[in-house]
């Protein structure tokens, strides 16, 4: 118990710290920015105390390194104070100095106060570095890195200030200068690691450079000022986000790419091998079963929802002009056949690559579809809010945590014995309701019965009164009830359910192993996160639901449009672009789906997608090359989203 | 009164009554849906009250109120490092909570500049850092792993140097590894999402402010933040449920340390070692979630408003 407070404390302890120090930090360089305008003068004595210290640390920076990798033995703390007193003390030296400095009235004294005081400063700074034993410095690298940022920031400042005005050439020479040095001495070999005197000379060099840098500051004036705060508060708000962006997002990146070029231990470059390799390989993309596409039961499906489509869609452009539009009769059909068509596709083909694409389009198309319908369903019910947070629930429950729950949904044991995962204990008892007798069986049969009569009432109503808009969705209802009479009755087949004939006509339970039975189990993988995403879909849609102006449907009230056609040719109009942000934030996440399949089924059966491909190659099998190509893959399979938002922010901001 | 119901006496027939309840059919099938929605969690909450036998021998709708047992909540408690939920609980306090705080101030100070700073390419890096929204993180995964292994070094091989441009922390296999990378990664939504906020406040107050002498940091910190506090909720709940619930970022950074492991970790690895703690997933998975429903259950009008911030204005 009393390791687990300590425990806790020192979490408290760590969370505190660092949102405490950098949120202090932050302030400190607002108020910084607050005195340059209000008293400028003083602003810069701070402003100068705090380059010295940056320079000053960055001379001893190696050692800030060395400290850290060494922290297993020595305190965190110790290896702080060691390395931060000198930065310090160079600190308030330059910072007093500077005050003195600008004390002196004449310009040219000031000039060469300055040269002088900065420059002892970085003398002594040199000669207290020092101690360390690390590689001789190499003057004459240092020099020419020196040499050349000194004309690559003059080159800028001449640039820049379009060559009119030289001081200010200079200011950038000398800027670079000093960078050049700092860089090469800290980069080279550590300042102060070879002889004193060099050391001494190298850091003298340094300050005078930066000493003549700070004299040639023309005096300010107030507009000057004005725009100089302005510059350094954006920095401030800025830098932090852009930084932290630059450094996880941007630049690694970047280096993805570079790294993806390389071969499997990240050193010799092999052009686009690792490419290669993924679109060669059977596992990523497989289509030597594409043939029994034309046998599949489900092309049979698109194939007839295609026809009847075509049927109604002429149909529908003789009546309204168009083959197909929001709410039409043909629309549904398309639908289907699209659906049908999908899976037809994406079952006989196999790999990587398909699977990833085959959750892209079920994923997307399941979750907006039921998010959208039940957000039309429950929108002014009784207790909608309570529905609604049910079916939003699962988005707080994490992806690892809803695999484990849908575990249990999934689960099939040995047909032997009773079945403990929901969906086949469904599946087999629906089988043996089938072919066994008995009240349970007459009840389940005719319950099924009321609803498909009912429907085919409706559809026979709807017929009547040539309400075509209205057929689609009980003639939906009626067929499904009808076909699964058909079997549940055994009028056709053996009947239906988790069930088969044994060998001597004994009737055996025949459950499912969800999860490894390939394809479909990638389909059952797919369905947990759409359990998961439809609940955001639904909120996005009911607020936009909402968001319809209220007079635009009163107006089509008032026409005589009745609730069907004011969902179709007002609502969904304007919801349209909703629909399509929808889709594509679903998609971005499809894409990069892992933790389902890491944990669900590793990739195994013939589930295996980009992501957990990338994962087992890059952190596994430790070929940083291919997982590298791996992740580029992802990333270039998002691109055109990427295009797509930028494009519609673009015409918003 | 009267006339309305012999309009409607002489239209009732049998047909009409019937379509009336069919009407009702849509509302039953929206119930039907719920109650699907939700059995996944029931079957998961009940069988985390049941032994080993009873779960694996039959199914959690059999479930008998003499069965059900707290042993396996007992279990997971107790001081055995590969199951032990108490460590891994902390470890994801220690990673969800600076991993939200951290990049809601930083992300703020940058939506404030963005939306109320005038600087050139304001819009251009704008819609730079948003476009990164999109980016899979998976790209960022494995040159960060580098960086946290080794630190970043650049080799000039004419001069035959290397140049330390990241220090090596150590800091692979610990949780400030993972809250920083979540930090990164968490701040172009975050940007966005604030900014969207921001950017719609009225700038008269702002205005009114300048010319009383207010700078932009006592703006942002007496005017902007005060106001923007619904969507700073709502970004924070985002942000707690992301990295409460994140599974690859902190395997890939901290997940061969035993001591650093988040709760997803330790139920991912219980559900990989099939057979031998198979009973204990469904209450490790139920305590996991608590955290999760409880932030999004009190504060659900923050969280949808944020959502719906986040994908309809954009």
């Amino acid at each position: 118990m009393r390791e687990f407070a300590r425990q806790i404390l020192a979490v408290l302890l760590t969370v505190t710290v660092a949102v405490g120090v950098s949120g202090a930090l932050w302030v400190l360089a607002n108020l910084l920015v607050n005195r340059m305008r209000d008293s400028s003068v003083r602003a810069t004595y701070v402003s100068r105390a705090l380059t010295g210290f940056v320079v000053a640390s960055v001379l001893s920076g190696n050692r800030l390194t060395q400290y850290a990798t060494a922290a297993a033995g020595a305190s965190f703390v110790r290896s702080l104070v060691q390395w931060i007193w000198l930065p310090l003390i160079v600190a308030v030296a330059v910072g007093a100095f500077t005050f003195v400095a600008e004390r002196l009235k004449r310009r040219e004294r000031r000039i060469i106060a300055e040269v002088l005081l900065i420059g002892t400063v970085g003398g002594v700074l040199g000669a207290l570095l020092v101690d360390t034993a690390r590689p001789n410095i190499v003057a004459g690298e240092v020099a020419l890195i020196a040499t050349l940022s000194t004309l690559l920031f003059g080159t800028v400042g001449a640039i820049a200030h379009r060559g009119v005005r030289t001081l200010a050439v200079l200011r950038m020479a000398l800027l670079g200068a000093v960078a050049g040095l700092v860089l090469g001495a800290w980069g080279v070999g550590d300042l102060g690691a070879s002889s004193a005197r060099s050391s001494i000379v190298l850091g003298a060099i340094i300050g005078c450079l930066v000493g003549t840098r700070w004299a040639l500051v023309p005096a300010v004036s107030r507009e000057h000022r004005v725009a100089r705060e302005h510059r350094a508060r954006t920095a401030v708000f800025l830098a932090p986000a852009l930084g932290f962006i630059a450094i996880a997002l941007v630049i690694p990146s970047l280096r993805t790419i570079y790294l993806s070029l390389l071969d499997r231990k990240g050193s010799t470059f092999v052009g686009i091998d690792n490419y290669a390799s993924i679109f060669r390989d059977p596992k990523a993309w497989d289509m030597s079963r594409f043939g029994s596409l034309w046998t599949s039961r489900l092309t049979v499906a698109a194939g007839v929802c295609f026809l009847v489509f075509v049927l109604l869609a002429v149909r529908s452009r003789r009546r309204s002009g168009h083959f197909v539009e929001y709410g039409s009769a043909s629309a549904p059909l398309l639908v289907l056949a699209v659906m049908f068509a999908g899976f037809a596709v994406f079952s006989t083909l196999r790999g990587t690559l398909v699977n990833n694409l085959w959750w892209v389009f079920v994923v997307t198309a399941l979750s907006t579809g039921l998010g959208l319908l039940i957000a039309v369903l429950a929108d002014g019910v009784r207790f909608e809010r309570t529905a609604k947070a049910i079916i939003f629930m699962p988005l707080a429950v994490s992806m690892v945590g809803a695999s484990v729950i849908f575990r249990l949904v999934y689960i099939s044991r040995d047909a032997s014995k009773p079945q403990s995962g929901t969906l086949n204990a469904l599946w087999v008892g629906l089988g043996s309701l089938s072919t066994g007798d008995g009240f349970a069986r007459l009840v389940v049969g005719v319950l099924v019965l009321v609803p498909t009569a009912l429907a085919l009432l409706a559809v026979t109503r709807s017929l009547v009164r040539r309400q075509w808009t209205k057929i689609a969705l009980p003639a939906a209802v009626a067929g499904g009830g009808i076909w699964f009479s058909l079997r549940y009755w055994q009028l056709i087949g053996t009947g239906l359910g988790g069930q088969r004939v044994g060998k001597s006509g004994e009737i055996i339970a025949d459950p499912i192993n969800f999860l490894q039975e390939p394809p479909f189990n990638n389909f059952w993988l797919m369905l947990v996160l759409v359990w998961i995403q439809t609940g955001f879909a639904m909120v996005i849609f009911s607020a936009a639901i909402r968001a319809v102006p209220r007079e635009l449907t009163e107006a089509a009230a008032i026409d005589g449009a009745d609730t069907q056609q004011i969902f179709w040719r007002v609502t969904m109009p304007q919801i349209g672009p909703t629909i399509g942000v929808v889709a594509t934030t679903i998609m971005v996440l499809v894409m990069k789906v892992f933790d389902i399949v890491k944990v669900m089924t590793n990739g195994n059966f013939g589930t295996e997608v980009l992501s957990n491909n990338m994962y087992r190659e890059a952190f596994y099998n430790l070929d940083i090359g291919l997982g590298a190509a791996l992740a580029v893959l992802i990333f270039v399979s998002v691109l055109p989203i990427m295009y797509i938002n930028i494009r519609r922010m673009n015409r918003t901001t | 009164m009267t006339a309305h119901t012999q309009v409607r006496n002489t239209e009732a027939g049998p047909i009409t009554w019937l379509y009336g309840r069919l009407r009702r059919l849509p509302v039953a099938g929206l119930w039907l849906i719920v109650v699907v929605w939700s059995l996944p969690t029931v079957s998961l909450f009940i069988n985390s009250w049941r032994s080993r036998d009873d779960q694996r021998g039959s199914g959690w709708w059999t479930v008998q109120p003499g069965e059900l047992t707290l042993d396996n909540y007992r279990q997971i408690f107790e001081t055995n490092v590969n199951t032990n939920l108490g460590k891994s609980l902390l470890n994801s306090i220690a990673i969800s909570i600076p991993a939200t705080i951290i990049p809601i101030s930083i992300a703020a100070f940058a939506a404030y500049a963005f939306a109320w700073m005038n600087f050139k390419g304001r819009k251009a890096l704008f819609i730079a850092t948003v476009s990164l929204l999109a980016l899979p993180l998976q790209v960022a995964l494995i040159p960060l792993l580098q960086l946290y292994v080794g630190g970043a070094h650049v080799t000039i091989s004419w001069i035959d140097k290397t140049i330390t441009l990241f220090p090596d922390l150590n800091l692979v296999n610990t949780t400030t590894a993972v809250w920083l990378t979540h930090t990164g990664f968490a701040l172009p939504f975050a940007i966005f999402l604030i900014h969207n906020y921001i950017a719609g406040l009225p700038g008269e107050i702002f205005e009114s402010a300048r010319v009383d002498g207010a700078d932009h940091f006592t703006i942002f910190w007496r005017l902007v933040v005060p106001l923007s506090i619904p969507v700073l909720a709502a970004f924070a709940i985002f942000q707690f449920l992301w990295t409460w619930n994140d599974y690859l970022i902190a395997n890939t950074m901290a997940g061969t340390n035993p001591n650093a492991l988040p709760t997803t970790i330790l139920i991912a690895n219980l559900a990989g070692d099939f057979g031998t703690n198979e009973h204990l997933l469904p209450a490790a998975a139920f305590i996991q979630t608590t955290a999760p429903l409880a932030v999004f259950f009190s504060m659900q009008r923050y969280f949808v408003r944020g959502l719906i911030a986040g994908a309809v204005k954009g």
